[in-house]
């Protein structure tokens, strides 16, 4: 495994707001055709960090590299063109837009034809299984079927990179095992890399290839799941969490 | 340059009374995240009510304020469900259409001032405040009259009293906390309905009130509103939007770039120059002079 | 869709060419040209703030500026009306692009504030200027001939209309800037320039807006600050796409001739009671916004999907 080349190298990010430090001097690096998962607890950085690395805030400090190119402080707009896809925790689609609609303006990024972005938008729609609510108002779909509709948005532009927030947490369980195929389906046929954030354990610790574990800012541990489950720094962090 | 004295001394009388128009508006921007294109109205409105009040029972206009608030007080707070359902809607892009809604009332206003009252333009005297304080330094003269005096101690006790509610009072603190965050607000028991209900009354009244002020200052007329809505939006953007303690300064300077246009230009420059230092403003630094707006 | 919408707009506009050879009395004539002119004005606004989501309530500068360039070219420099006409649409989309750059980066209340405070500086100036003639306004060599101004007017607005629908409705473009309103962050992810695409949604709006004043200077040949850079023209503008429905081309333009033709009744039978004219235009904008948040049109054609059979499920969250 060692032998495939780094995708995303995370060098040293630093982020503060203000006088709090969000972000603390995080290093990890994710190999092609890699899931790793990032783990903790709430407020941990897990989604600053994201916001990071799919450009939406600078680092105050520390470097990303993407295949090479130094990235930081880049527009998301102009990482979701260099391959780097991502959903949201708080899944917005647009809601006055068809799920088409919605799928297909992330389709014109690499399909500037409307009628060939169309067409690609029904192909990540059968993927994902959104096909036949395609002429649907995307204000009208159920959480789990927005989650969905984040997926595909994200996997329209085309990504080598995808950056999974909390996909599954909040569906129940024959939807959650639903998206957790659909993540594998994505790493075996597609040969896309990701990275995932995820509060439900038992999701995290089946799909990832290896974890990442950050509380309060920091990196606390990384390594295969199983090695993670034991780690008594980890299991300490999020029975801190408890009380 | 014998005249820079009193330029700089009008500019901060008039200053005074920027503060009240834009601080209102301030915070109902900060709490209920509506931009109020009817602000002037509310003026022009208020200003008229003092007019008639004073006309029809001869009191003065200064004593009429806490009426005036009273009234318009109940006005804002009966329109506050309005525009929370406007802001609240299921239709995407809420804000924008609290935007269309207000512009749409400020129109309204403005047309029903103009039937109700004509095109005349009007005074409200105040009998308590005549004459004027003069001073004399060397070679330089300055006219404080005393109704602008007045008009500033208005403007400086209405902040005083807004200050000591926002700080030390259970709904100062409610105010705050919607300010600063409105999911976690909720959770904090705040009700952010009636909350909003109070400061959008509280507002509409303050306004209200300093139209009367401007009325007995200047002259009022059922147009009027357009230019302190304008003066509004200036005050509020220089401030930053939302950060209440900025609203003193850019009131003050706003005040001074009237002044120093009125003696050394010419008035009819003012609103470019209020436009160009907007522009300006949101160009180098959109979040304000202290780059802690919202 | 598009070939049948084709073929409905080209007899419809054919239709329209055809009035002046029906209607003599200059009058309708006139009305009938202004009505023009106001779908042109109201598709325009639409652009930037029912496709894009921002509201522009300074669309009357836009107008004033094109009818002001139009008019000091042709009567100070002696151009010709076509070339000053162009000159004017330009000196439209340039002002655009100078107020969008730093305003269009913010949230939209900067951008609804900056947009109404230059409306008003802009009065300002032309009531202080020389080269505007002030107060006094421009007066532009009569050229007294109705049915030309009619066509003039009627080119402007179709190939505007026309136009427009190829890029927002026919192109990918009209999607891109509905996924700017409805998420601008979210559009970023997704490889979309919000700032790039709402200068060039603001260009696009103000330019045509520009033209339209131009051949409105020409054809009423005097113009002065209140008429061109009054309110009147945003106000106006605003209720006619509101009322129609934002975020179509149809809609606002059938809010045009609805109001336009509402005004001129009402100017025609209670002239003494002009400013009652203002309440109905702010009552008509306020009562739409809460009873009728997708215009006439949203609201027919949502109506229309409703009882049309879907071809969809139930969402149940579940799929096949």
């Amino acid at each position: 495994m060692n032998s495939k080349p780094t995708v995303l190298n995370i060098d040293s990010v630093t982020k503060d707001f203000g006088g709090l430090r969000a972000v603390d001097d995080v290093s990890f690096k994710i190999r092609q055709g890699e899931i790793v998962g990032l783990i903790g607890p709430n407020g941990a950085g897990k989604t600053t960090l994201f916001n990071i690395i799919s450009g939406y805030y600078p680092p105050t400090k520390g470097k990303i590299v993407f295949k090479g190119n130094n990235i930081s402080g880049l527009s998301p707009f102009k990482l979701a063109k260099l391959g780097i896809g991502r959903t949201f925790q708080i899944v917005k689609p647009f809601a006055g837009l068809t799920v088409l609609e919605n799928v297909m303006v992330a389709s014109l990024l690499r399909y500037p034809k409307k009628k060939e972005a169309e067409e690609h938008s029904w192909k990540i729609l059968e993927f994902t299984g959104l096909a036949d609510r395609a002429y649907m108002q995307a204000a009208g779909l159920t959480l789990a079927g927005r989650k969905r509709l984040e997926i595909s948005k994200a996997l329209a532009l085309e990504p080598s990179l995808l950056l999974l927030d909390e996909v599954v947490a909040g569906l129940n369980p024959a939807e959650a095992a639903k998206t957790v195929e659909l993540i594998f389906k994505l790493k075996e046929d597609e040969g896309i890399t990701i990275l995932i954030v995820e509060h439900i354990m038992r999701v995290i610790m089946s799909i990832s290839d290896r974890i990442v574990v950050l509380n309060y800012g920091r990196k606390i541990a990384e390594g295969k799941p199983e090695a993670i489950a034991q780690d008594p720094i980890v299991i300490q962090a999020y029975l801190g969490e408890e009380d | 340059m014998e005249l820079l004295p009193q330029a700089i001394v009008d500019g901060l009388l008039i200053g005074g009374i920027y503060i009240t128009i834009a601080i209102g508006f301030s915070l109902a921007y900060g709490v209920m995240h509506i931009i109020d294109f009817a602000v002037g109205e509310w003026i022009m409105l208020g200003a008229f009510l003092g007019f008639y009040l004073h006309k029809g029972t001869g009191i003065d206009p200064f004593i009429l304020l806490p009426v005036v608030f009273l009234v318009f007080f109940g006005v804002g707070y009966i329109f506050q469900p309005l525009i929370h359902r406007v802001l609240s809607g299921k239709r995407g892009n809420p804000v924008l259409m609290g935007l269309v809604f207000t512009f749409g009332l400020a129109l309204m206003f403005r047309g029903i001032a103009l039937t109700a009252f004509g095109f005349y333009t009007h005074s409200i005297p105040a009998k308590f405040f005549q004459g004027s304080l003069f001073f004399q330094f060397g070679n330089f003269f300055v006219t404080i009259p005393m109704i602008r005096l007045a008009g500033l101690i208005y403007a400086l006790s209405i902040t005083a009293i807004l200050h000591y509610l926002l700080k030390n009072t259970d709904f100062g603190l409610a105010v705050r906390a919607l300010a600063q965050h409105k999911e976690s607000a909720g959770l904090m028991g705040v009700n952010a309905k009636k909350t909003g209900s109070y400061v959008y009354g509280i507002y509409v009244g303050i306004s209200a009130m300093t139209g009367v002020i401007i009325g007995s200052i200047f002259s009022i007329n059922a147009q009027m509103g357009a230019d302190y809505t304008v003066f509004a939006f200036f005050v509020v953007v220089l401030a930053g939007m939302g950060y209440l303690a900025g609203v003193p300064w850019a009131a003050f300077l706003l005040g001074l770039v009237q002044s120093f246009f009125l003696i050394y230009l010419s008035p009819s420059y003012t609103l470019l120059a209020v436009f160009g230092i907007l522009y300006v403003i949101l160009l180098i630094s959109p979040k304000g002079l202290f780059a802690k707006g919202v | 869709m598009h070939r049948k919408i084709l073929i409905f707009g080209v007899i419809f506009v054919i239709a329209l060419a055809t009035i002046p050879l029906l209607v003599h009395d200059t009058f309708y004539l006139r009305v009938i040209t202004e009505a023009i002119m106001w779908i042109g004005l109201a598709i325009t606004w639409d652009v930037i703030a029912g496709y894009t989501g921002y509201l522009n309530f300074g669309h009357g500068a836009f107008f004033g500026i094109g009818a002001y360039t139009t008019a000091i070219l042709m009567m100070r420099a002696h151009w010709p009306f076509g070339l000053a006409l162009i000159a004017g649409g330009l000196a439209s989309g340039l002002t655009a692009a100078f107020i969008g750059a730093p305003t269009l980066r913010l949230r939209g209340a900067y951008f609804a504030i900056a947009t109404w405070a230059l409306a008003r500086a802009l009065q300002q100036l032309a009531l202080v200027l020389n080269f505007t003639g002030g107060p006094d306004g421009m007066r532009l060599p009569p050229f007294l001939n109705p049915e030309f101004f009619f066509y003039a007017m009627l080119t402007v607005v179709v190939i505007t209309f026309a136009g427009l629908w190829i890029l927002l409705e026919f192109a990918p473009f009209g999607l891109k800037l509905k996924a700017i309103r409805e998420d601008e962050a979210g559009a970023m992810a997704l490889g979309l320039n919000p700032t790039s695409l709402k200068i060039q949604s603001f260009v696009l709006s103000a330019l045509p807006t520009g033209i339209i004043g131009g051949v409105y200077a020409y054809w009423i040949t005097y113009i002065d600050p209140a008429s061109v850079l009054g309110d009147l023209v945003t106000d106006q503008a605003v209720v006619m796409a509101v009322f129609g429905g934002l975020g179509t081309l149809v809609g606002p333009a059938i809010g045009a001739v609805l109001l336009f033709a509402f005004k001129t009744y009402f100017w025609a039978y209670l002239s003494d009671y002009q400013v009652l004219y203002l309440i109905i235009l702010g009552a008509v904008i306020a009562l739409s916004v809460v009873f009728l948040p997708d215009g006439l049109w949203g609201t027919i054609l949502k109506y229309k999907s409703s009882k049309s059979p879907m071809p969809l499920r139930n969402d149940t969250g579940e799929t096949k």
